[in-house]
């Protein structure tokens, strides 16, 4: 096999891509699974920013350049970065949010899940309740070793501590100390068989907490000696001078005093569900206890009978689970009771109470009124809201109702499509302060996270479909181009073959005749008269080759490529007609009716090669006198008509040899009619129509498609089933 | 005029009646006369009727979506039953008593602002008459027999029971019916569904919303918007007090009557 020049540039140039996108393909997967890929990485809690994270479990939120997890749920995880990072340390400053529990960091982690130990990795928290450090393995279960005493004065909420915990190889080192610049308490530990990658994240255990400044670096083995160094200082007693500043915790006192709370706490106290029926017309005064099932924008306390409103109440700062008791004045509403100039006092801390799962039907009801609820519903409208809120719309069965969510962690507001399906978990609330008599009940969310994505929007959106009807008809137009381009070229590739033996017989057989024709003449001329046998048998040769040459030059005539545009189409059969007719007494007749139209080629191509046939089956068998060639254009159809004067022929009798069947093929292989009128002595007459394109629109393009697909199967079976002599 | 009229077998199956609500919503009815049996549930029902441009006329409750538009509503004065209520309380008492308030039902705002007028009338003009028992109520029977029996036990010497539900009345009415009480309370209702039962010794009185007006002007009030004619936004109708003297007057008899045939009554009604 010999390639050409052309050919082998093709070949080179399509190995190269391929080469180079092979490279490709393998470097960014390289990079993908890169140990170092985005690090060092620093937070954007500052800028408001925490979309890379994802949450397991928790309430949080983002506020004032903080990370915080407003809830005590067990084990609640916020997670990012890559799964590939090895060797890289994390660091941050941690504030607890209840002496009891712990918070802390994640490293190497995978696998996550909701769930107290549900993830694979090792942390590293600090914890109040036996004032410690803690360093451990999770695999879906929790293997620690803890260091007691971490700071000299202890491990307390609500204050700053800086905690970091490093990775290298198989050696896990975390240190604790009160700020950044005291020397920390360290503990390093060597996990023969550790966990050799993954990502980082937040973790809290029993307790809220906040998070900021977070830090994941790339570390070498000089950062884990130093850093098992400072676990080595740690032994010697030098005293730390950790930031004691809880002036900007009013609550803490509070917080250390609830055991004390619990003793002194109002022993008449009531069901929240009786606040109903207090009295509308002398205004009395309540106790209740209950948990906090919200705390922003308002607060909400529910007990097993309901729940209650407090609006502007004194006391320490509450987050969802606290447990507490609340005396103020009641005033009872249809469905729920308010408790104003209402004093707070915390029991003690607990996981928040979970949702009742309810239909937005029966929350419509109002008997959930000021509960915590969960219920599903699509997305109809989402927008920004006042003070920094997110406002969703949505509708279930019969009903619709409203959801409030503060902006929080994350783009809440993109990531929500609509007609999506969510299950939100909530604060279910009647009042027409909030649902402004447009909804029967308005959703107030904790966190962005009480909204859970079940099902995205359906794909047969109005949107969809007409963007796929879009492409269809775009793909559809591309593939007809490039059909046309490819019957183009190939027709263009015929014109040029025939063009080339058209060549080939001039140069070759027509040259030879007329050689020959020359050679007998001269043979001739010089033959004495006295051998008349020889004289007839040379003139007959003389007009054998004379014929063949003029076969050869009609042939020739035939071959030979023409300009086949539309518009000269008549012009190139009236030119046939003329060199086929040369030296004899036809007359020759053109004329074009209609407008003029582009014909594609292949119908062009076509008409002309049926004229051909016609007109030399006319000069040849028909002695006509005048030979008439006339083009017809209508809307759709355009009509070539080929007629003479000669002797015409029996219709109905032996064509063999005039080639009509081949005209009728080629006639069929555009969908055009084929008609031949003759009669003897009345000349032949032949019509061939052949329908024309319409102009492809966005409504006629599926009939066209249609159409040409029926056309190449019919020219296609024709081929296969036709004599190929038909064609020649 | 075709009139679609329906309502569901149960006060309080609220499905049932957004469901009511919806088909009319969903057909080519040009107006919706609708007397709520829950306040909150069918707003988004409501909303959307008014949005397909359906004249709407609330009648008895209300609900909370401002009136205006294609919403009108022909409401029962609720806070004038409430005074009547107390009233006559305090004439059976003579200003000086026990009362127990039952049927408190916050899915009706009607009755919830009945009770709300009841208590504050009483606490303003009588003093000496307290509300010893308040208790929520349902359309729900066995409930509001067990709360009648509970609310009896726990206060052998109550004066008068003031039932904001006719379905508390009549359990009210039958429990003191086979009660061994020397003086059983006195029992003032509000809205029964027919001719008040005043051969019960118990039933003192009851106060009764003119529910045939009601109907009356709310097509009429329809036909009104249909032809471009102006009305008015919101309508209220006294209720009246119905005691044994005057029950048998035509006009309460008129209120009371159960035929709503047209040509049976001086005036046709569709609720």
């Amino acid at each position: 096999v010999t390639f050409l020049p052309s050919q082998r540039l093709r070949i080179l140039v399509g190995s190269l891509l391929c080469v180079l996108l092979v490279l490709a393909l393998v470097g960014a997967r390289a990079y993908l699974d890169s140990p170092r890929r985005g690090l060092p990485y620093r937070d954007s809690f500052a800028k408001g920013n925490a979309d890379e994270w994802k949450a397991f479990g928790g309430a949080w939120e983002l506020a004032d350049g903080v990370m915080g997890n407003d809830s005590d749920e067990r084990g609640a995880k916020l997670v990012t970065g890559s799964p590939y990072w090895r060797d890289y340390s994390i660091e941050g400053d941690i504030k607890l949010l209840d002496s009891s529990g712990d918070a802390g960091l994640v490293i190497r982690s995978s696998d996550e899940e909701e769930g107290v130990d549900a993830y694979s990795g090792y942390y590293a928290g600090i914890r109040t309740q036996d004032n410690s450090l803690a360093l451990g393995r999770a695999e879906h279960g929790w293997a620690e070793v803890s260091q007691l005493n971490a700071t000299p004065r202890g491990i307390r909420p609500f204050q700053w501590y800086h905690l970091r915990l490093l990775a290298y190889g198989c050696q896990i080192v975390a240190t604790a100390a009160a700020s950044s610049q005291a020397i920390p308490t360290s503990i390093a530990i060597t996990d023969r068989d550790c966990i050799s990658s993954g990502r980082v994240g937040l973790r809290s255990y029993s307790s809220g907490g906040f998070w900021r400044n977070i830090v994941v670096r790339p570390i070498t083995h000089q950062d884990l000696v130093d850093a098992t160094a400072d676990a080595s200082r740690r032994e010697s007693p030098e005293a730390e001078n950790p930031n004691t500043d809880d002036s900007e915790f009013p609550g803490l006192h509070n917080l250390f005093q609830r055991g004390e709370a619990h003793v002194r706490s109002n022993v008449n106290v009531q069901s929240i569900g009786s606040l109903r029926l207090a009295s509308v017309a002398k205004p009395s005064t309540a106790t209740v206890r209950g948990v906090v099932i919200l705390t922003s924008p308002v607060l909400f306390v529910q007990d097993s009978t309901g729940g209650v409103y407090i609006p502007q109440p004194e006391g320490p700062p509450l987050k969802v689970g606290d447990e507490v008791e609340v005396s103020g004045e009641v005033h009872p509403g249809d469905f729920s009771s308010t408790l104003k100039h209402a004093a707070v006092q915390l029991l003690w801390a607990r996981t928040p109470m979970p949702a009742v799962s309810v239909t937005a039907s029966q929350a419509s009801t109002g008997k959930f009124d000021a509960t915590f609820v969960e219920v599903q519903g699509r997305l109809q409208t989402k927008e920004r809201g006042p003070d920094n809120t997110l406002i969703l719309d949505l509708d279930e069965g019969s009903q619709s109702f409203r959801a409030i969510v503060n902006r929080g962690r994350g783009d809440l507001l993109a990531k929500l499509k609509p007609n999506s399906i969510l299950r939100l978990r909530g604060v279910c609330v009647v009042d027409l302060a909030f649902t402004r008599s447009l909804t029967p009940f308005v959703l107030l969310l904790r966190t962005t996270e009480d909204v859970q994505v079940l099902a995205g929007p359906p794909w047969w959106s109005a949107r969809n479909i007409i963007a796929i009807g879009v492409a269809v008809i775009l793909l559809a137009l591309i593939a007809n181009f490039f059909y046309h381009r490819a019957e183009h070229w190939r027709l263009r590739a015929v014109l040029e073959e025939r063009g080339r033996l058209a060549h080939e017989i001039h140069d070759t057989l027509a040259q030879s005749f007329a050689g020959i024709g020359f050679q007998l003449q001269a043979i001739r001329n010089r033959l004495p008269e006295e051998t008349p046998t020889v004289h007839q048998q040379l003139d007959l040769a003389s007009d054998l080759v004379r014929h063949s040459h003029e076969e050869a030059r009609r042939s020739i005539a035939t071959l030979r490529p023409e300009s086949l545009e539309s518009e000269d189409l008549l012009f190139a059969l009236e030119r046939c007609a003329r060199h086929m007719v040369e030296g004899g007494a036809v007359q020759v007749i053109s004329a074009r009716d209609g407008d003029l139209r582009p014909m594609p080629l292949r119908i062009t191509d076509t008409l002309y090669r049926i004229g051909q046939e016609a007109i030399a089956n006319a000069v040849r068998h028909a002695n006509p006198k005048t030979l008439s060639i006339r083009l017809m254009y209508d809307k759709n159809v355009a009509c070539l008509l080929i007629e003479d004067d000669g002797t015409g022929f029996v219709q109905g009798g032996d064509l063999r040899g005039f080639g009509v069947r081949g005209m009728r093929n080629r006639a069929h292989s555009i969908s055009a009619s084929f008609q031949i009128q003759s009669a003897l002595g009345e000349g032949t007459r032949i019509r061939i129509a052949a329908p024309l394109p319409p102009r492809v629109t966005l409504t006629t393009w599926p009939q066209f498609l249609w159409k040409r697909f029926r056309e190449h199967r019919i020219h296609a079976q024709r081929t296969r089933n036709s004599d190929s002599h038909s064609y020649r | 005029v075709v009139v679609y009229w329906n309502a569901p077998t149960s006060e309080d199956d609220i499905e049932g009646q957004v469901t009511l609500v919806e088909r009319v919503v969903s057909a080519d009815y040009q107006g919706l006369v609708l007397a709520p049996d829950q306040a909150l549930a069918l707003i988004t029902p409501v909303r959307r009727a008014l949005s397909r441009g359906i004249a709407t006329v609330i009648i008895g409750s209300p609900l909370p979506i401002p009136a205006g538009g294609n919403l009108s509503y022909i409401l029962n004065d609720e806070e004038e039953g409430g005074r009547l209520a107390a009233q006559r309380v305090a004439r059976l008492l003579h200003d000086r008593g026990s009362v127990a308030l039952l049927g408190i039902n916050p899915d009706v705002s009607g009755i919830m602002i009945r009770a709300r007028s009841f208590e504050q009338t009483l606490a303003r003009n009588y003093p000496d008459i307290h509300i010893v028992e308040k208790r929520m109520g349902s359309f729900n029977v066995p409930h509001e027999q067990q709360v009648v029996q509970e609310t009896l036990t726990d206060n052998p010497n109550l004066d008068v029971i003031v039932a904001l539900m006719w379905t508390t009345a009549h359990e009210t009415l039958s429990a003191l019916d086979t009660s061994p009480q020397g003086h059983p309370p006195k029992v003032i209702g509000f809205d029964p569904g027919a001719r008040p039962p005043f051969h019960e010794q118990c039933l003192d009185s009851v106060i009764l919303q003119d529910t045939r007006a009601m109907g009356q002007q709310a097509v009429e009030l329809i036909h009104a918007r249909l032809l471009g004619q102006s009305v008015p936004e919101l309508v209220s109708l006294s209720p009246k007090l119905i005691t044994r003297e005057n029950v048998d007057s035509p006009e309460v008899r008129q209120m009371t009557a159960l035929d709503w045939r047209p040509g049976r009554q001086s005036r046709s009604a569709v609720p």
